[in-house]
């Protein structure tokens, strides 16, 4: 579903991605995972179009999609979450869902319904995804007046919202506890039920050996692993590239 | 001061407030491009007159009755709205947040300019409409004109608020003035968003230059500037990004503007809503209602 070919971020002169390949297949949870500047952000930042590439090519359902402006993709179809949490807060819970569908199908709805009303099957969508995440009762509550944990699950509900088929979760699980944790393990769960396709980018290990089929390990900007959790775990390299050798010591 | 006096005082602030309708919607205006783009667009007033300058042209060419000025008044603001984005901001790399002060700044004396030589400088009567009517209240007398004016002004107010705060199409602008990036990552076009709001803004532009002609009951090149620092001062005093605030601070300087007027006279009358404007700068440089920030 997701293809990407040699791709490279330079900045100045650092490489933050440095020719990388990386398919995401369709229905899969792909797990990215890395030192901190290996480079894991910066590849999400390439895919969804917030930094121009250097070389490489973004394939997308067999188009390549590099040059799109960010939300062009996002009407394809590929949405994200954010490490720091980027909601709008002056508006509601509701409206902050409401804003964000904007899939070529629901754009496709009469122009006065979508722009000042929002159409019924539109308001459905969105009272299901607030339920989903267990934010129904919060609907009218301004979106920066939510507990920190709220804030988490309303980004996570407004990715949602476009009706991606590939989701990028960037960080989700960061300043979580326990508990959250296994409710998130469990919505991606069920989103990969739905047929959503997930690139999991994440620190927390647990979480990503869990959920993810495939897991990819990036280093200094390079792809140095790949396959699924147990081979990874196995994998001399990223133990070295985690917990350094005895020589780089 | 006696009696009488005080008459005329409250008067000609309530005179003034009404008339600071048109200078809450050029605060609005100046606010909520400022608001999506972070940008001050110093054209936006002489983009109104010329609107209001538009509308006259037109009329004289239709025949339609004087009401329609207004309506006339709200397409052109609304095509030069979308053709100052296009001048001054489409081509001009917004990194630089000189480049477009002084883009904006080139348009206002371009758009001047053509007033000036396309009417030879001579003002232009302005069909003041109401201006017969005088509803006496008590010891005072409210002008037809300016309650017009007012009631116009009030009218757009309102459909504004309702389409930037009840529809999708307003809640994006809002979207992108809190999270320009998050937005575009929602699927939200900046680029359509910018072009929206100075269309927008410059419909409600053009109906403050035509309020603003219908008040004074003319118009000429010579009001540009003035309306240019009045907005300016209003978007300051609201709180720069805060619709609400350029609201209230409209009808504040408007009704303040004629109590120095009465008091100090027309020719001190700037002076003190300058000061006002410092005062706010040093002791409350948020204005009414600052902005929180927040943005990235």
């Amino acid at each position: 579903m997701l293809d990407l070919q040699a791709v490279s971020k330079h900045f100045g002169g650092v490489r933050a991605v440095d020719g990388v390949d990386l398919t995401v297949a369709r229905g899969q949870i792909l797990g990215l995972i890395g030192p901190n500047g290996s480079g894991k952000s910066t590849i999400v930042n390439l895919i969804c179009g917030l930094f121009p590439l250097t070389s490489g090519r973004i394939v997308y359902n067999g188009a390549d999609i590099a040059d799109l402006p960010p939300h062009a993709r996002v009407t394809m179809g590929i949405a994200r979450t954010f490490q720091n949490i980027r909601l709008f807060g002056q508006l509601t819970v509701w409206q902050n869902l409401w804003v964000a569908q904007n899939s070529s199908e629901q754009r496709k709805q009469n122009f006065l319904k979508r722009w000042l009303g929002g159409s019924r099957s539109a308001r459905e969508e969105i009272d299901r995804t607030l339920e989903f995440f267990d934010l129904a009762h919060k609907r009218d509550e301004l979106a920066g007046n939510l507990a920190f944990g709220e804030q988490r699950r309303l980004e996570f509900a407004r990715a949602l919202s476009a009706k991606p088929a590939l989701l990028l979760l960037d960080e989700p699980a960061a300043g979580m506890n326990a508990e959250e944790i296994d409710q998130l393990d469990g919505r991606i769960r069920r989103m990969r039920q739905d047929g959503i396709t997930v690139l999991l980018i994440e620190h927390h290990v647990e979480l990503v050996m869990s959920v993810a089929d495939r897991i990819a390990v990036l280093n200094f900007g390079q792809k140095i692993a790949e396959g699924t959790p147990a081979a990874v775990q196995a994998n001399p390299v990223v133990r070295e590239a985690y917990l350094g050798t005895a020589a780089a010591a | 001061m006696d009696l009488l006096d005080l008459i005329d005082a409250v008067q000609s602030v309530a005179d003034g407030v009404l008339f600071g309708a048109t200078y809450a919607l050029l605060g609005i205006g100046f606010t909520l491009i400022f608001g999506v783009m972070h940008k001050l667009n110093l054209s936006y007033a002489a983009a109104s007159i010329g609107a209001a300058y538009a509308s006259l042209l037109i009329l004289a060419g239709i025949e339609a009755p004087a009401i329609f000025v207004f309506l006339m008044a709200a397409v052109a603001g609304g095509v030069i709205g979308g053709l100052v984005y296009l001048i001054a901001f489409k081509f001009i790399p917004l990194a630089n947040p000189l480049a477009t002060l002084m883009s904006t700044v080139g348009l206002l004396l371009l758009i001047d300019e053509i007033i000036v030589h396309s009417t030879a400088g001579v003002p232009l009567n302005y069909p003041a409409l109401f201006s017969d009517v005088i509803i006496p209240m008590g010891p005072f007398n409210l002008r037809g004109d300016l309650i017009f004016v007012f009631a116009l002004g009030c009218v757009c107010m309102v459909v504004l608020l309702l389409l930037l705060y009840r529809t999708k199409l307003g809640l994006a602008t809002r979207a992108v003035s809190q999270q320009p990036i998050a937005s575009e990552l929602c699927g939200i076009s900046i680029t359509h968003v910018n072009v929206l709001t100075f269309v927008l803004t410059g419909v409600v532009g053009g109906i403050a230059g035509a309020m603003t002609g219908a008040a004074i009951g003319m118009l000429s090149p010579l009001l540009s500037l003035p309306l240019t620092v009045k907005g300016l001062i209003v978007t300051v005093i609201g709180g720069l990004g805060s619709i609400p605030g350029a609201i209230i601070a409209g009808l504040v300087v408007g009704g303040l503007e004629n109590f120095f007027q009465f008091f100090r006279g027309v020719s001190e009358r700037d002076l003190y809503i300058m000061l006002l404007l410092f005062a706010f700068l040093i002791f409350r440089p948020g204005g009414i209602f600052p902005t929180t920030a927040g943005r990235d």
